[in-house]
């Protein structure tokens, strides 16, 4: 339903977006192209987006990366922190699933394993263009062009009832292996 | 010294104990020891003028029912590096720490403490790196009974197992999410008044266990696409470091051409990570102009990069036996005018950035480190380079087409921040050299060189790259099913970073972010295996824009 979120944005947002850029454990290359976008030849600034140091003081979170293990409260917290109302954007293939470590022994998944994710935008990493494209997008902007597609990485992460149980199918295996 | 030479004098000092000697190739040495003598010898290299570079640990189980250890030693002005391997019975993994004798191992030996419950009696500082402070006991990931998608369940609030704090100082936590880079680490600073004392480290944050998925779910030639995503800035790095590897355990030769192509997209890195590094040192002394011009300049250099390779990140380039695409004459001359534009850019930017006296102001004199020291932790790259050490992996190990290549390696005796900005400011000619050369010399010929048959089996081979941040360091023992039995990544990170509480010593607070800025550190490439802190309930807590405050006001 991007079309009715893309409503309800412009009418919390009518005015300049904060972002608050969060890492979860991202390799930098989707860090780098969201600093990108602020530098001269993308300079999202004329849309009155800001980048700010603060989670306290941003309307929308930019969530790079896969969540890891260590960093999943963190995040949480920093979403927490964010004064309400408040969008999520994951930025990058990790962001949207996992990436391609999404079930290693020290990555708990997606962006959305974390908090929850309103818009994603792929991409390995994706390019400046598309990032800004995608926050015109859900700010209304700019006119949806593509369908919705159901994605099938939406099915991951597991939520917290699966993984537990997945934890517990797992800790028997490694019992079995240490007996 | 040479290899001969260092193998008889080895053998003359520790006898019996050494049990045999290989050399998988030309410049590079695997010394067998029996491991009651580990730290002697680690010591007697070191003293012989070695440079510690790092241990590799792997499970041997099933194989031989041990664990092995190698602790690797470059001799830079020789040419050669050397690996000394022991094994410990699967009942006792312990072997005597190195760390007292040589600081810069301390992360190695604390790494395989967490991911093969390996023991280091003598360890100076033996707690957890790796692995979360939550992660339980006796559960070591690179163990191979432990599956690689294990994820033990954690707990919600992590309490940091940090250093006493000296006395007299108080802590002011920096991070996880962070005042520098937006990359997730935790420091603890010591400070007395505004003066650090002393800092310490808890990240391997990023860490999504690369190493142990591709040692246990791909094949060889899926690795490299793995391999770039350990760090979205040298991605090429690290690919042509694990394939280099790949290919001297395998004992495989590259077509000419593919090795010039991996030159061009080597420094091409070099380019725009410099470029970026250089803004950001800007930008967080608060001289954001600075940040804007160069990513400005660097800008050329992406969408070069883009039609040279597909991606922004020269991403998908580089495979096992050469590289998938070819530089066409098109693209040849494209790459010269680019450069012609990027150089007259770049001689300006120079030009600005060296006379600028607030730039002087807050780098001068910051973060110093005396020569000696800067050999001890064996610190890497352009923050070795800054301070007087004369080390680059292209002119010390040549590997692809470097032997080939006439460059300068800049070095400053300054000792401080502002050398190491000096070096990198100095290396974009050098790097744009280098590519006008690799481009001429170019002989034609195919790009890629198929390798047919199955790999043989348990080979060893390391390779050496010179990343923009430093020394890259990639080891693999070829498998039977198809992939590595055991691929062990350094980045040039995880050695500078060992250096920082050095490097910040009677620094004041506010220089904190440009000391750390400027070893460019790289913590997805250091945690492959990658400051928000508010409510810690520590004396002082401050957040990131605080920090930039603090850290702009000073200039």
């Amino acid at each position: 339903m991007p079309g009715i979120l893309a409503k309800a944005a412009a009418k919390a947002f009518p005015k300049s977006l904060w972002l608050y850029h969060c890492n979860s454990g991202a390799c930098n290359g989707c860090d780098i192209e969201i600093l990108n976008v602020l530098t001269p030849y993308y300079d999202v600034e004329r849309f009155g987006l800001k980048l700010v140091g603060s989670p306290r003081h941003a309307d929308v979170m930019l969530l790079s990366g896969a969540v890891t293990r260590p960093t999943l409260p963190l995040v949480k917290r920093a979403y927490e922190a964010m004064p309400a109302p408040k969008l999520v954007f994951g930025i990058g293939s990790c962001a949207a699933g996992g990436g391609c470590w999404f079930d290693t022994y020290n990555v708990a998944g997606g962006g959305a394993t974390a908090v929850p994710v309103d818009y994603l935008i792929p991409g390995c990493p994706p390019r400046p263009e598309a990032i800004i494209y995608g926050v015109a997008l859900a700010l209304g902007l700019v006119p949806q062009k593509a369908a919705p597609v159901e994605l099938k990485q939406v099915e991951f992460p597991i939520d917290a009832y699966l993984r537990n149980k997945a934890w517990e199918e797992r800790n028997v295996i490694y019992k079995l292996i240490k007996d | 010294m040479s290899t001969n030479r260092i193998i008889s004098s080895l053998r003359a000092e520790f006898g019996e104990a050494v049990r045999g000697s290989s050399s998988p190739a030309a410049g590079r040495l695997l010394v067998d020891l029996d491991r009651s003598r580990l730290r002697e010898a680690a010591r007697f290299l070191i003293n012989r003028g070695g440079r510690y570079q790092v241990g590799v640990g792997a499970d041997e189980r099933d194989r031989t029912q041990t664990f092995g250890l190698i602790h690797f030693f470059a001799f830079d002005r020789e040419r050669f590096s050397i690996g000394l391997r022991t094994a410990a019975p699967a009942s006792d993994p312990t072997f005597d720490s190195i760390t007292p004798d040589i600081p810069s191992a301390g992360w190695t030996e604390r790494e395989f403490r967490d991911l093969l419950g390996m023991r280091f009696p003598g360890h100076p500082k033996p707690k957890k790196l790796i692995t979360a402070d939550d992660w339980p006991d006796g559960i070591y990931p690179l163990r191979k009974d432990v599956p690689y998608n294990l994820v033990p369940p954690s707990t919600a609030d992590v309490a940091y197992q940090l250093d006493e704090a000296p006395p007299g100082t108080t802590i002011v936590p920096v991070g996880p999410f962070h005042a520098t880079l937006h990359e997730p680490a935790h420091f603890a600073v010591y400070v007395d008044g505004e003066t650090i004392k002393h800092c310490d480290y808890r990240g391997f944050m990023a860490h999504r266990g690369i190493e142990k998925l591709c040692q246990t779910q791909v094949s060889y030639n899926e690795v490299p696409f793995i391999a770039e995503r350990i760090c979205g800035i040298c991605g090429s790095v690290h690919s042509v470091a694990y394939c280099q590897a790949v290919e001297m355990a395998a004992g495989l030769s590259i077509s000419r051409r593919a090795e010039f192509i991996r030159v061009v997209c080597l420094e091409l890195e070099r380019l725009h990570s410099h470029l970026l590094l250089i803004g950001v040192a800007g930008h967080l002394i608060g001289f954001d102009t600075v940040f804007m011009h160069a990513w400005r300049i660097r800008e050329q250099v992406m969408w070069l990069s883009e039609k040279m390779t597909g991606n922004r990140k020269t991403y998908g380039m580089v495979v096992i036996g050469g590289v998938r695409r070819d530089i066409t004459p098109e693209m040849k001359d494209e790459i010269f005018a680019v450069l012609k534009n990027l150089e007259a850019e770049i001689a300006s930017f120079h030009k600005a950035v060296a006379g600028d006296s607030s730039i002087h102001g807050r780098t001068k004199g910051v973060g110093k480190v005396p020569t000696e020291e800067v050999v001890l932790w064996s610190l890497l790259g352009p923050v070795a380079r800054g301070r007087g050490v004369d080390i680059d992996a292209r002119r010390d190990f040549p590997y692809a087409a470097y032997d080939e290549i006439a460059f300068d390696v800049p070095v400053t005796t300054d000792g401080d921040v502002w050398g190491t900005i000096v070096v990198r400011l100095l290396e974009l000619f050098e790097s744009i050299k280098i590519i006008r050369q690799a481009l001429d010399k170019m002989p034609s010929g195919p790009v890629l060189t198929e390798y047919g048959e199955a790999l043989p089996a348990f080979r060893t081979g390391w390779s050496i790259v010179e990343a923009p941040r430093g020394e890259s360091f990639h080891y693999v023992l070829t498998g039977e099913e198809n992939r590595p039995e055991r691929w062990r990544v350094r980045a040039p990170t995880y050695t500078n970073l060992q250096g920082i509480p050095r490097m910040l010593r009677d620094n004041q607070f506010a220089d904190f972010p440009i000391i750390l800025g400027s070893i460019d550190p790289c913590f997805s490439c250091t945690d492959r295996v990658a400051v928000v802190d508010r409510r810690s309930g520590r004396k002082r807590v401050w957040t990131k824009s605080e920090m930039d405050r603090l850290s702009r006001s000073r200039s």
